[in-house]
């Protein structure tokens, strides 16, 4: 009897010493205590300072920047990006505490700083890395601007990928046009790719978030039989890399960026950025895109073909993750493997474009931030490694996801302190 | 004793106070009617009774004994029960799994019906509500989902029946039999509070009304002893003028000619609109009355290039248009104001610039080879704003979502008029608007028929329509049933072409 | 002849009915979320989670006790299953009080999964990968005597399809007969209706959605153990081709059975090309296999889109104050 009761409780006993690792006090000490007695002390900063003119003049700003904020939508929205920001840092340290306390802390800011720390170098691939992040979010913004969910950033970037590497494999013949052709081929793919949920969500209201999920597999398994049948390097199981004329060329960035995987892309990307801005908000095209997407209705109403600019839409985010598909690609040591499943990059790009709120501004940046923790991962202590920076990513959508409420709060807030009335704006990703 | 007593309710939104210190006392057996015009506060009223929501002051008594109502299940449990004006029917479930949907009956866990089915048809046969339990929701008319939803509250025995608006969206004949049942419910010690805005209904069947303006009540009186000028008086709050300044029209050549017209509704999946034959001409108002549910907004529907018409043509100043677009129509000289401003007239998160040149963004001078022109666009907002009176709090730059409902309207109706298009369509056009909009619209309208537009209305306002048009057209199940003169007919003898029972040769 | 190849059908049917029987818990969970009203696409992070919990403990019992292997299984199964649970809270949050978008959560949730559970078996493990290679199949006593349908359902069999099949009953009892069925297919159908008659509409929606977080960790916490053996960061897809099927079955638990049954097949066809024969005859690369299952999903939708019986009120958070 007595050894069956035991045989039962030892994976309890396993469970608890696994519970017990967690260093609970180590948490006390270093969130729960710092944070009650910091508020603490807040508060009673606050009154004090409160009392004195400084302090009034500090309120007076105070009610200043929340009145105009009042005013202006956009200040909330970008409030509450920054807030889920915030919170997905902290969870990410907090992890961090319970995994090695003892390097938490410096583990946290070397994500944060890493790249600045080490010099040039890791400032260019901090760029590096970001650009094909800040493009699919440029992708998935776009989407959203026009009322469209493209999760399939990934499956269009892979086909980009491929085209761009096949192209750079066997049209050596293109000389110093080569790559330029490659990047062309890989937009025009992931544009293909993006308009098959475009056209179904169009012509036959198919939701687009189901149809490019299911494309992205489809493109893994696509590009691996393509891949295996066309460019393909059998001793070392992965695809042949591009000549050295489709490369995206460095230019002078090899000298401001030494030993750095730098090179014009990022130019690139920020001549998308600029086009996505004077697209969607000086054209008419980008007037038509916007109207689709705020009120589908509204826009038919209008005389606007609204199927035509849905189906451009995805197409044409389809065609900006291709070009990051080149952008990953088309670089020296980085080769197209046969994968199981669908490239991260995609998915981060929806965090980059909400984080943003889907301004090409707010993305580029954002695309930048994620560059810097992603390289700042590399840095710290080996034990943290990329996951944990997913896992930070993973909490700010989820936060991203709830901005909505975040900006209710805080235009709660405002309207308590300023009684005045606050609109709140859409944001993209409030709307499903 | 009464049945129901509210005494003193005050209940606030954030920036209105719905209802303002209102005592409605409620006698046993009697019909009482809650008159109101929208945003009185009738509908506000109701709900606190009904438990959906909690008033900020005041006290709730049931036969006399002091009622906490927390939700609709203690309303349900005091007796209480309300008819909504849109029904809340799960269309996919049968009428018994609506009706006994929390309140089951259940044997060991799993649903009993049997017991459930035999009290309903009980009910039904009691009260004349013809109630099938096994049909599905989505199958039945309006008029029977709406007995379903009587017979929902009268299952959980209600004692005291609220409906809101009962009559929306009946049919005459459909009227009639829900009055017949509300006498029935009366007589047999239901106490009955209906909702409405419809002086003839109060007549027909109720004992005493309350007049609700602003949120306030305004008075309780015994409707026969009062006049429907008295009651509209008091739901106004001025003297009501049932008729406007309007000279005669002066009508001239045909803009719109419409001729044996089928639309086809895909929501529907037939032709709803079938054989319509009209013109419309420059310098008059042709109002299609009807029951909402004719085929109205169909039609609308048709002539804008929405739903796509099967056969007939339409012609737009002689020119045949029917093979047309919507955009292409929009060009040769159509102007819509439409049924559904949030949905269909406005983008409520762009601007009121962007969104007063929906209709000709595509144009010079609001666009160059592809690009927007902002200055053209903002100096065209600006200049609406100064001609149309459209009041926002930031001028063009303003969002459309921050503007009031009167001044979205007027919005959309200074892009269409301006648009300089020779006809115009306004459906509903003064719907959930308050007096002094709805006035506002009113002389707009009329100004642009003075001008030579050809104005074509839709409106289920009967007043309204006497009041603007110079002919009336009855719509009928898709059909024209018939053409009138205001000045020939009355509102009873349109009742009986609304309703089918007559239909004039000539149509 | 004929032998062989009914003996082949039978050897590939004794593969498809696992996988199948996986499938379909994954896509009824689903189905109690979205009959209660929310879009549920993290069934593959839930299943992610599921899985990665259900191996660790396998992982713990296997090595560290000496309990009975199928015994064993079965907690882990169970506390895959609600470690599932728990996970999906956050999406129930986030959907229902929140009122947030509700695939962006999901999309959140699946990130997430994967993201931590390598994270976790890197630093506790010490490596990504988690292996609980065992022989979990199991022949019943008598029962598999049974010409025919013992060696279908009785021989080589696991512990996961008698569960399925209890759960398939289970769920077309709870749905359609019992009171709390009635009331969570009125949350997702006309939620206004459901709160009008006293239903508390937000719990509803918390117990569909965790319902779904309950199956979806148990399918991921099967798809783990018995299928591949091991936790890597992720379950290839599968819980996103049971939301095809769930949206294929047009969230009627009958026919998610039924087409359940066609998707295994396409999925042990693609796994399996090599050694079924007929197959190899005809010179079709793998990856087509592979494919053919979300091709025939994307097919699926794009032809039932227009008649779609999709609960009305999915996708659409409740507002007690729009009431």
């Amino acid at each position: 009897m007595k050894n069956i009761l035991d045989t039962l409780f030892k994976p309890f006993r396993a469970l608890g010493s696994l519970f017990g690792k967690i260093p609970w006090k180590t948490l006390a000490n270093w969130v729960l205590v710092p944070f009650v007695l910091t508020g603490r002390l807040l508060v009673k900063l606050k009154r004090k300072i409160g009392a004195t003119a400084f302090g009034q003049r500090l309120d007076k700003r105070w009610m200043k920047i929340l009145t105009w904020s009042g005013e202006k939508p956009e200040s909330i929205n970008v409030a509450s990006s920054l807030i889920a920001v915030f919170l997905g840092l902290l969870f990410g340290f907090v992890v961090m505490l319970v995994v090695d306390p003892s390097n938490a802390v410096s583990g946290f800011f070397t994500i944060l700083f890493g790249p600045f720390q080490q010099g040039m170098r890791s400032v260019g691939d901090t760029i590096f890395y970001a650009v094909p992040i800040i493009l699919t979010g440029l992708s998935v913004a776009f989407a959203f601007r026009t009322g469209l969910f493209n999760i399939g950033a990934s499956g269009q970037l892979y086909v980009g990928a491929f085209v761009a590497v096949y192209i750079g494999v066997q049209w050596d013949f293109l000389g110093p046009t080569h790559w330029i052709v490659a990047c062309i081929g890989a937009i025009l793919a992931g544009a293909a790719w993006g308009a098959i949920p475009g056209l179904l969500k169009a012509f036959r209201n198919v939701h687009e978030v189901v149809v490019s999920i299911m494309l992205n597999y489809v493109s893994i398994y696509l590009v691996n039989l393509l891949v295996r049948s066309f460019i393909f390097n059998p001793t070392l199981n992965r695809a042949l890399g591009p000549e050295s004329s489709a490369h995206i060329p460095t230019l002078f960035l090899d000298n401001l960026f030494p030993r750095s995987s730098i090179n014009i892309g990022i130019f690139i990307t920020l001549a998308a950025v600029f086009l996505f801005h004077v697209l969607l908000n000086r054209t008419v095209f980008g007037y038509e895109l916007k109207s689709v997407g705020l009120n589908r209705e509204a826009a038919r109403y209008a005389g606007m073909k609204e199927k035509r600019n849905i189906t451009l839409s995805m197409t044409i985010a389809g065609g900006i993750a291709g070009l990051a598909g080149a952008m990953m690609f088309l670089v020296p040591g980085t080769y197209i493997r046969i994968v199981d499943v669908p490239l991260e990059q995609g998915f981060t790009g929806i965090a980059i474009a909400l984080l943003g709120l889907s301004a090409p501004f707010g993305v580029l940046i954002a695309g930048l931030f994620y560059g810097g923790i992603n390289r700042g991962g590399y840095f710290a202590q080996s034990l943290y490694r990329e996951e944990i920076v997913n896992v930070i990513i993973a909490v700010i959508i989820y936060f991203s996801a709830l901005s909505l409420f975040t900006k209710q709060v805080i235009a709660k807030y405002i309207r308590k302190r300023t009684k005045k009335d606050v609109q709140l704006q859409e944001s993209k990703g409030d709307v499903g | 004793m009464h049945a129901i007593e509210m005494l003193n309710i005050t209940k606030e939104f954030p920036g209105i106070k719905a209802n303002d210190d209102v005592t409605l006392k409620v006698r046993k057996g009697e019909i009482h009617a809650l008159l109101g015009e929208n945003g009185a506060g009738k509908t506000t009223l109701m709900s606190v009774l009904f438990g959906l929501y909690q008033a900020d002051e005041g006290e709730i008594r049931v036969k006399g004994d002091k009622a906490h109502i927390r939700n609709p299940n203690d309303a349900n449990d005091l007796g209480i029960g309300m008819v909504h004006q849109h029904f809340k029917l799960v269309n996919r479930f049968t009428v018994a799994e609506n009706i006994i949907l929390g309140a089951e009956d259940t044997r060991r866990g799993f649903l009993h019906y049997d017991d459930a089915i035999a009290r309903i048809e009980k009910l039904s046969n009691q009260y004349n509500l013809n109630v099938d339990p096994h049909a599905r929701v989505w199958d039945i008319s309006v008029g029977h989902q709406q007995r379903v939803e009587i017979l929902k509250i009268l299952y959980r025995d209600a004692e005291i029946l609220i409906f809101d608006e009962p009559t929306a969206a009946l049919t005459p004949q459909e009227i009639d039999e829900l009055m017949e049942i509300l006498k029935m419910l009366a007589k047999e010690g239901k106490s009955i509070v209906f909702i409405t805005h419809k002086l003839e209904e109060i007549r027909r069947v109720a004992d005493r009304v309350t007049v609700l303006r602003d949120g306030k009540r305004v008075d309780t009186l015994e409707v026969s002893k009062t006049t429907n000028k008295d009651l509209a008086e008091r739901m106004v709050g001025r003297e009501v003028v049932f008729e406007i300044d309007k000279a005669p029209a002066k009508p001239k050549d045909a803009v719109l000619e419409v001729d044996n017209l089928h639309v086809y509704s895909p929501f529907r999946k037939q032709d709803v609109v079938r054989n319509m034959n009209f013109e419309v001409r420059k310098g008059e108002i042709l109002c299609i009355a009807g029951i909402e549910g004719n085929g109205q907004t169909e039609l609308v529907y048709g002539l804008t290039g929405l739903n796509p018409i099967t056969s007939g043509t339409m012609k737009l100043n002689g020119e045949d248009v029917t093979a047309l677009d919507i955009r292409e129509r929009s060009l040769r000289g159509i102007s819509h104001i439409p049924e559904d401003r949030q949905r269909h007239g406005l983008i409520l998160d762009f601007s009121l610039s962007y969104n007063m040149i929906l209709q000709n963004y595509f144009q010079p001078p609001f666009q160059n080879r592809g690009f927007l022109q902002d200055s053209a666009i903002v100096n065209h907002a600006n200049r609406l704003i100064e001609t149309y009176d459209i009041r926002t709090s930031s001028g063009a730059a303003t969002l459309a979502r921050s503007m009031s409902g009167g001044n979205q309207q007027k919005a959309i109706l200074g892009r269409e008029i301006d648009r300089g298009n020779d006809l115009l369509i306004a459906v509903q056009p003064t719907r959930g608007l308050d007096v002094g909009a709805i006035e506002s619209i009113h002389k707009q309208l009329i100004a642009a028929r003075d001008a030579g537009k050809a104005v074509l209305i839709v409106s289920y306002d009967l007043n309204e329509v006497f009041m603007l048009s110079d002919r009336i057209l009855v719509m009928y199940e898709g059909e024209n049933v018939g053409v009138f003169d205001p000045q020939d007919t009355t509102e009873s003898e349109l009742g009986l072409y609304m309703s089918g029972s007559k239909r004039s040769e000539s149509a | 002849m004929i032998v062989e190849v009914f003996n082949e059908i039978v050897s590939m049917l004794s593969y498809v009915i696992p996988v199948m029987i996986a499938l379909m818990i994954v896509a009824l969970g689903g189905l109690f979320s979205e009959r209660s009203g929310t879009i549920n696409i993290a069934l593959e992070g839930i299943m992610v989670m599921g899985g990665f919990i259900g191996a660790m403990i396998l992982y713990v019992l296997l090595n560290h006790t000496e309990l009975h292997i199928q015994l064993s299984v079965f907690i882990a199964l169970i506390v895959g299953a609600l470690s599932g649970m728990a996970f999906s809270f956050f999406h129930a949050f986030a959907s229902v009080r929140m009122k947030s978008n509700q695939i962006i959560s999901a999309t959140a949730l699946n990130l997430f999964a994967a993201s931590v559970g390598v994270f976790v078996a890197r630093t506790v493990f010490g490596y990504r990968r988690i292996n609980v290679d065992e022989s979990y199949r199991i022949d019943v006593p008598i029962l598999s005597e049974i010409p025919i349908l013992g060696d279908l359902l009785f021989k080589n069999a696991f512990l996961s399809t008698y569960l399925g099949i209890i759960i398939l009953i289970a769920v077309i009892i709870i749905l359609y007969r019992t009171r709390f069925g009635l009331r969570l297919r009125s949350c997702g159908e006309n939620p206004h209706a459901a709160d009008s008659l006293g239903i508390d509409v937000g719990r509803m929606r918390y117990a569909g959605v965790l319902i779904s977080g309950l199956l979806a960790g148990l399918g991921g916490a099967v798809f783990v153990i018995a299928f591949q053996n091991r936790f890597e960061s992720d379950v290839r897809g599968f819980g996103f081709l049971a939301l095809a099927l769930l949206i294929s079955g047009q969230w009627r638990p009958q026919r998610i059975f039924v087409i359940s049954i066609l998707f295994a097949l396409m999925r042990v066809i693609a796994a399996r090309s090599d050694s079924i024969m007929g197959i190899q005859a005809i010179d079709i690369p793998t990856e087509v296999f592979r494919m053919l299952p979300y091709l025939l999903t994307i097919a699926v939708l794009a032809f039932t889109s227009k008649t779609s019986k999709a609960p009305e009120a999915l996708g659409e958070p409740y507002d007690t104050g729009k009431r």
